[in-house]
């Protein structure tokens, strides 16, 4: 049956409804440039959601959590062949997604009587050959984009439009960590904010209602009270050959005040 | 379960070093006439840590073939891998080391233990067997760490056989082909005069050149201090701060101290 056109176009429609339908409540994650590197920011209710790929690659992702550790997996996995194989310096973002990470979700995707990966996946590079590659975003069929200063993915396609709009026209230079983060996390509550109220709509052609300092606030605290907020830095200060480093708490917790 | 292991990747890839196949290629065509090896390689424990030193020659038969080779490579952080034998080898493990350990530590999200980076180590040497056997790539290495925490905290250093066995020493080791010339000086003088891990760093260095020059004087295989050419030795410092070279400004004062020319 699914050998006729129609029925796979149909089988491959299901397939994204279905996708559409399991990633909707994701907690949005922001990529964002600042002086020193590069920030990820969520939140999570307990698992880890940002990691460590390689000395200047770094990987988060919004999900199904056993997709994600599948998908964080595969890549390291690539990474370290690649160093091996050739050397640290030829492991870079674009390769790893165009080559190895975007077909590896495609083919989960078209392969229909397989489970698709329940995740939508942003990268970053520390200082790329190429600025307008610093993050790439890869979604569930495994159809992904670059972008420079800024990326997000979140439950929603329209959830991660709202984010970087809210980031748009800001490139992160001359912005210390401390900013960035709160700018971060004010991105992650539009967001939050956005999907909450796109999924309250009676119908397609009502307007999402613009977003207030105070929803936003609401945002953050309920983040809060279900778990945590995550961040991570490719940081180029670091002397060490990897530039990754998971924030701890306290760093956090200047961007969180304002919100308590 | 995955287990993080970057070298079942590899083989499961068909992208290990086929020790197999170098084997089988060396017996239906004879092994080559001429292999770099010979070195002296000397850690040793003194007060803030490991001093980890070898000489910058690679010797093929009586032929010198290099004479800036670095025998002493960091491998992660907290622990270095010093090497003699044959090179191609050497560096491949050294760099296989390296990978798997920082592999394993963003797969599993948690540092390989002591044990597990030991265990490591001698399935690369045990991998190796079959080159160590034709007598054109045996490998001895010394792996030194610095521990932060745990029942094994402080400086360690562990020698290893070519098959893969290793054992941990407690106050120096030595290897390669200048080593035998010094070993039963460092045995005395640590025993003797002073333990080495009662000396402060200036005076265990000193008497690492002095140990380095030794072997040099009898050994063909290992490369003197030449300050007309500016060849020193590695020497690496392994401690509770990480890993640090000794500069060549600092080596050359204390060459200078000794009354070695070069």
């Amino acid at each position: 049956m699914l050998d006729e056109p129609y029925r796979w176009v149909e089988a491959i429609r299901n397939r994204r409804e279905y996708l559409a339908d399991q990633l909707e409540g994701a907690s949005p994650v922001v990529g964002v440039c600042y002086t020193d590197g590069v920030l990820l920011l969520t939140s999570t209710p307990g698992p880890r959601k940002v990691f460590e790929v390689y000395n200047q690659v770094a990987f988060a992702g919004v999900g199904h959590p056993a997709d994600i550790e599948k998908l964080r997996k595969a890549i390291i996995d690539i990474a370290h062949v690649e160093a091996f194989n050739l050397s640290a310096s030829d492991v870079s973002l674009q390769r790893l997604v165009a080559f190895g990470l975007g077909p590896l979700m495609k083919a989960a995707f078209d392969e229909i009587f397989r489970s698709p990966h329940i995740a939508r996946v942003i990268v970053t590079e520390l200082d790329p050959s190429d600025p307008l590659e610093t993050f790439y975003t890869i979604d569930a069929d495994g159809s992904f984009s670059p972008s420079g200063a800024a990326a997000a993915v979140a439950g929603t396609v329209d959830s991660a439009a709202a984010i970087l709009a809210y980031l748009k026209g800001r490139d992160g230079s001359g912005e210390s960590l401390t900013d960035a983060l709160a700018r971060a996390l004010d991105a992650w509550a539009v967001g939050r904010v956005f999907a909450a109220r796109e999924a309250d709509k009676s119908s397609e052609d009502d307007e999402v209602a613009p977003t207030t300092q105070d929803d936003l606030a609401t945002a953050v605290r309920d983040a809060l009270v279900s778990g945590r907020i995550e961040a991570a830095v490719l940081d180029r200060r670091m002397p060490k050959k990897t530039k990754f480093r998971l924030l701890p708490a306290a760093d956090i917790e200047g961007a969180l005040a304002r919100f308590r | 379960m995955d287990s993080g292991d970057f070298l079942s990747i590899l083989k499961e890839r068909g992208q290990l070093p086929g020790a197999a196949e170098a084997t089988q290629a060396v017996a239906q065509n004879g092994a080559p006439g001429m292999h770099t090896e010979g070195t002296t390689i000397l850690a040793l424990r003194y007060r803030d840590g490991v001093l980890v030193a070898g000489d910058r020659r690679a010797t093929a038969g009586n032929v010198v073939v290099y004479d800036r080779a670095a025998k002493v490579l960091s491998v992660d952080d907290r622990s270095v891998l010093a090497l003699s034998g044959s090179p191609a080898n050497a560096y491949e493990i050294a760099r296989l080391l390296e990978i798997s350990f920082q592999h394993y530590r963003r797969t599993q999200l948690q540092e390989l233990s002591l044990d597990g980076r030991l265990r490591t180590l001698s399935r690369l040497l045990r991998d190796n067997l079959p080159m160590a056997m034709q007598g054109i790539g045996a490998v001895v290495p010394i792996y030194i760490t610095h521990e932060k925490d745990g029942p094994q905290a402080g400086g360690r250093i562990y020698f290893y056989d070519v098959l893969g066995a290793n054992f941990e020493t407690v106050d120096f080791c030595t290897t390669g082909s200048g080593s035998p010339i010094i070993r039963g000086a460092l045995y005395f003088l640590n025993r003797w005069e002073r333990p080495f891990v009662e000396r402060d760093e200036a005076e265990a260095l000193r008497l690492v050149l002095q140990m380095l020059e030794t072997a040099a004087e009898f050994d063909t295989a290992t490369g003197g201090f030449k300050s007309t050419a500016a060849i020193y030795p590695q020497v690496m410092r392994v401690t509770g701060d990480g890993i640090t070279d000794i500069s060549e400004a600092d080596l050359a004062t204390h060459y200078a101290h000794l009354q070695v020319g070069g």
